[in-house]
């Protein structure tokens, strides 16, 4: 895809844009993902997609359409199709006007050329090289190892450009032994720093300890959470309170000024950390805004939008998802800010505790009261004095995630990225926290 | 669409392919939202492209594109060839795919209403009813109601003759009430939770749920939601309605039946099964009355085609036969690995992704019982409607969910309203513990609308037949 054709595409649809104000939000995507299993390729497939996401909005009314093809001409038309439902909707009282341009800069972003031009030798050479680091120790090995290129143009009637190019790849990698399993990531914009046999070694590091795990009764246990597992409580406060819909909504838990976490806590969305996958703008082309949401425990700011924004009469943050939508804003730049601690300091302080790799299958059980549910997998650890004793059949944890971050007694120096369930990087530490009840 | 498959074929044959699969897809849907009142989406989404799957040098590839141009679908289909080359390198053995005659064939979805034909102004019009009707609770602060019709036109070719041109036509609608006090949010949905029930049907599904006629209930429930009880703890009898019975089987008998999980090969991400192979036709999955099945022949289901997306024709399989586990949902390569057949339950998320196994429809079959003998039967117990939470281990064995709604039942009377309740079990002893299904009369067709598997991510639409059923010696308990 060129970069010509994107921005053709917003072009030739804003000039098709028969009336009112025209939005034109246009991805070309180029994907290639290398799946494996039981140390062999068993799936291996790409994508190249080219979309246009239309959007009218004439004298309170909008409409949106969307298409899929290469042809900038035909994927123009698409606009005449927002335009069409724009003038069936009847007149409504809250109707978003589109965004000014803001004078926000294209970058920085989150790209390598490198990246984008990985071949699926140069992928499936990288999972040879995690299959064999398995196999030397007579296990197997699941994951897979990806690149992606996306190029976004959004263009407005009303004189918003932006256009960026984006890469990423990732790898995942679960190791099996007979009785138990171990687990790393890796996610990078740049191809070169994917240490692809630093994480199959930590994977088969945390396999080799996890073999024969035994049952620990359920209780309320102190918990160091590596940063795979940190990420899911940071993602699911983003769903269910970082949003000012949420608020508006009354279903948040933030309370501005409010202090409701330790001090220790600050919780970012940063599009400008160079560690996660900087990214200038959002959906509607407005600049992000690098905020602080929770610093030092205290409440200090939502993600807005514009149509939220308009209805608290403040500028959008820039956290738009494609408008509209029952969303709201979207954290997708969430950081949790490091400690002094290093790891071992961090186990060494634990009299009798659990430590945990990572989260499975986490679900809101109450948003307001950011209850998840979920269980442990590959590698959950018991604490004895001060170091890991042995490995525990994997738990279910029903927990208020601010409640936890309530008692926080460490937090790490290093800090991990982690592509949460909702496939953002999230930029996390390993947290040490006073309590943490396991259910079942 | 035949010619752009054939030219795909053409394509990867010539670069070396052994064995090619294409799927030209152009699926169009209309998303139509209104919230508190106000008309929030309009949308109409048009998505063509074409995916092609090969084995070369005994190795799987896959390349798709939007691009339906002749050199897109060259450059696409070149590329799965090379990509399968690639593959070959990490590669323990080839592929063996179980035999299947290539069919020709075509399959409609039977609609009485083309959704896409009716007015974009009558459903505006019965959104903004039911949102009116909402509205008469002053309680309920947010109110979401939508309506969605998917149109997916799909053409299949293989290399060996397959030639199947499908068009599968999906209904859904729904609406969720939050209320919300000083220290409380209550949700109920109706006719299901996650936004909407959705069928293989035309605007006369839509019809039937009547959203219009039960948007005040509903919403009165959800206001009365905030002051009810906690619900009781303790171990005692559940009693689940149609919705989160659907939900328990999509999650406990759905997930742990899919062959390829049970093989590892979702091993990294959605998990594997306790279902091994040796359990095949000898564990006691449940009790006398839980026989599940999957049916992609089944009238309105979600999972319901003429042919899977490897061209395998549909049919039922007999996954729990009065308690007994006896079979699994495969495909050709995972049957190949147990010297089986495939029973066609291999389907892709449109055309940019590969066909993986996925759930058709997956029903609990009715018994003889009814929800009402059922609560004359419990002395201590709880009904509950309507899923709120779900989570399950990796190897689907260890689950815990939740409900909007929750009634106590006390000897043998429902006594009150109950909120935030939990219940959490091990699979094969909850299943163990069922002693009643509900009959035909009382058994409906469910859909599940946001069934994630696979990586890259793919979302597939499900369908779930099930009846109110009673589970005994239940953990249960409030959220908070």
């Amino acid at each position: 895809m060129t970069a010509a054709t994107v921005v053709d595409v917003a072009t030739v649809a804003l000039d098709r844009a028969p009336e009112g104000d025209a939005e034109a939000l246009v991805i070309a995507n180029d994907e290639q993902l290398t799946r494996f299993a039981s140390n062999r390729i068993h799936q291996n497939v790409a994508e190249r997609g080219l979309r246009l996401h239309a959007r009218i909005v004439s004298a309170d009314r909008m409409g949106v359409a969307e298409a899929a093809g290469s042809d900038p001409e035909q994927l123009a038309q698409t606009v005449m199709g927002a335009a069409e439902n724009a003038r069936r909707v009847s007149p409504a009282t809250e109707v978003p006007p589109l965004p000014e341009p803001d004078g926000g800069l294209d970058g920085p972003v989150a790209f390598n050329a490198a990246t984008a031009e990985t071949t699926p030798e140069m992928r499936a050479d990288m999972v040879g090289e995690i299959v064999s680091r398995a196999a030397a120790h007579g296990l197997r090995a699941y994951g897979f190892v990806s690149t992606a290129s996306r190029e976004t143009a959004i263009a407005n009637t009303r004189g918003v450009r932006r256009r960026a190019v984006s890469t990423q790849a990732s790898s995942v990698v679960v190791v099996m032994g007979d009785a138990g399993s171990g687990y790393a990531s890796r996610h990078t914009s740049d191809i070169g720093r994917l240490d692809v046999a630093a994480m199959a070694d930590e994977a088969v590091d945390t396999c080799l300890r996890n073999q024969n795990a035994e049952p620990l009764e359920p209780g309320t246990y102190e918990v160091i959470l590596s940063p795979y597992a940190v990420v899911d409580m940071l993602e699911h406060l983003g769903w269910v309170g970082l949003s000012a819909l949420a608020v508006q909504e009354h279903r948040s838990f933030m309370k501005i000024g409010e202090r409701l976490m330790s001090e220790e806590v600050t919780i970012r969305d940063d599009c400008l950390d160079a560690a996660l996958f900087p990214y200038p703008f959002d959906y509607e082309g407005v600049s992000t805004q690098p905020l602080d949401i929770i610093r030092d425990g205290v409440c200090k700011a939502v993600l807005y939008d514009t149509p939220t924004a308009l209805r608290d009469g403040v500028r959008s943050t820039g956290h738009s998802l494609a408008q509209p939508n029952t969303w709201g804003p979207w954290a997708g730049h969430l950081v949790m800010l490091p400690g002094m601690d290093t790891l071992p300091a961090m186990i060494g302080q634990v009299k009798r505790g659990l430590y945990v790799t990572r989260f499975w299958y986490v679900r809101d059980v109450d948003p307001l009261r950011t209850i998840i549910t979920g269980m442990t997998r590959e590698g959950t650890f018991l604490i004895e004095d001060g170091a890991l004793s042995r490995p525990v059949a994997d738990l279910r944890f029903t927990q208020s995630i601010v409640d936890a971050l309530a008692d926080v007694r460490g937090i790490s120096r290093e800090r991990r990225v982690e592509l949460g369930e909702g496939e953002s990087g999230v930029l996390a530490p390993w947290v040490h926290l006073g309590g943490f009840t396991f259910t079942s | 669409m035949r010619d752009l498959a054939e030219r795909a074929l053409d394509a990867a044959v010539a670069a070396g392919a052994e064995y090619v699969e294409c799927r030209v897809v152009d699926r169009s849907v209309q998303h139509l939202v209104v919230k508190n009142g106000v008309v929030a989406a309009i949308e109409s989404s048009d998505d063509e492209g074409i995916g092609v799957r090969v084995i070369a040098d005994g190795a799987w590839g896959f390349a798709a594109t939007s691009g339906l141009d002749g050199e897109s679908i060259d450059d696409a289909a070149r590329l799965a060839v090379r990509i399968a080359r690639a593959s070959a390198r990490v590669q323990t053995e080839p592929v063996r795919l179980s035999p299947l005659e290539p069919a020709i064939g075509n399959y409609r979805t039977p609609v009485l209403k083309d959704p896409f034909a009716v007015s974009l102004e009558d459903k505006l019009d019965l959104l903004l009813r039911t949102d009116a009707a909402l509205a008469r609770v002053p309680e309920v602060r947010v109110r979401e109601c939508s309506l969605e019709f998917d149109r997916e036109h799909r053409f299949f070719a293989t290399s060996d003759g397959a030639r199947i041109e499908q068009t599968i036509v999906e209904s859904g609608g729904g609406l969720d009430a939050t209320a919300t006090s000083d220290d409380d949010v209550q949700t109920r949905s109706y006719p299901n939770s996650f936004g909407r029930h959705q069928l293989c049907a035309g605007w006369e599904a839509i019809e039937s749920f009547d959203l219009a006629g039960n948007a005040e209930r509903i919403a009165a429930e959800a206001a009365a939601l905030l002051t009810a009880d906690r619900c009781p703890e303790g171990v005692m009898t559940v009693i689940l309605d149609g919705t989160q019975a659907a939900m328990q089987v999509h999650e406990s008998c759905g997930h742990p039946t899919e062959l390829d999980r049970v093989l590892g090969t979702e091993a990294a991400f959605a998990g594997t099964s306790f279902l091994t192979p040796d359990l095949l036709g000898n564990f006691r999955y449940g009790s006398e009355f839980v026989t599940m099945t999957a049916d992609s022949t089944r009238e309105n289901g979600l999972g319901t085609f003429g042919w899977d997306d490897e061209g395998v024709p549909a049919r039922r399989t007999v996954l729990v036969d009065r308690g007994i586990f006896t079979g699994y949902m495969t495909s050709r390569e995972t049957a190949a690995a147990l010297g089986q057949e495939s029973n066609g339950t291999m389907r892709a998320d449109g055309w940019s992704r590969i066909p993986l196994i996925r759930m058709t429809n997956v029903s609990l079959e009715p018994g003889d019982s009814s929800l009402e003998e059922m609560i004359a039967g419990t002395e201590r117990g709880v009904l509950l409607e309507t899923n709120r939470s779900w989570s399950i281990d990796d190897r689907r064995l260890n689950f815990q969910f939740g409900t909007q709604n929750g009634w106590e039942i006390v000897d043998g009377e429902r006594r009150r309203l109950v909120r935030n309740a939990l219940y959490a079990g091990r699979t094969p002893e909850f299943w163990g513990s069922c002693d009643a299904v509900a009959g035909p009369g009382e058994w409906a067709m469910w859909g599940v609308v946001n069934c994630g598997k696979g990586q890259p991510l793919q979302s597939m639409h499900v369908g779930h037949g099930a009846a109110p059923c009673r589970f005994r010696n239940v953990n249960v308990r409030p959220a908070l």
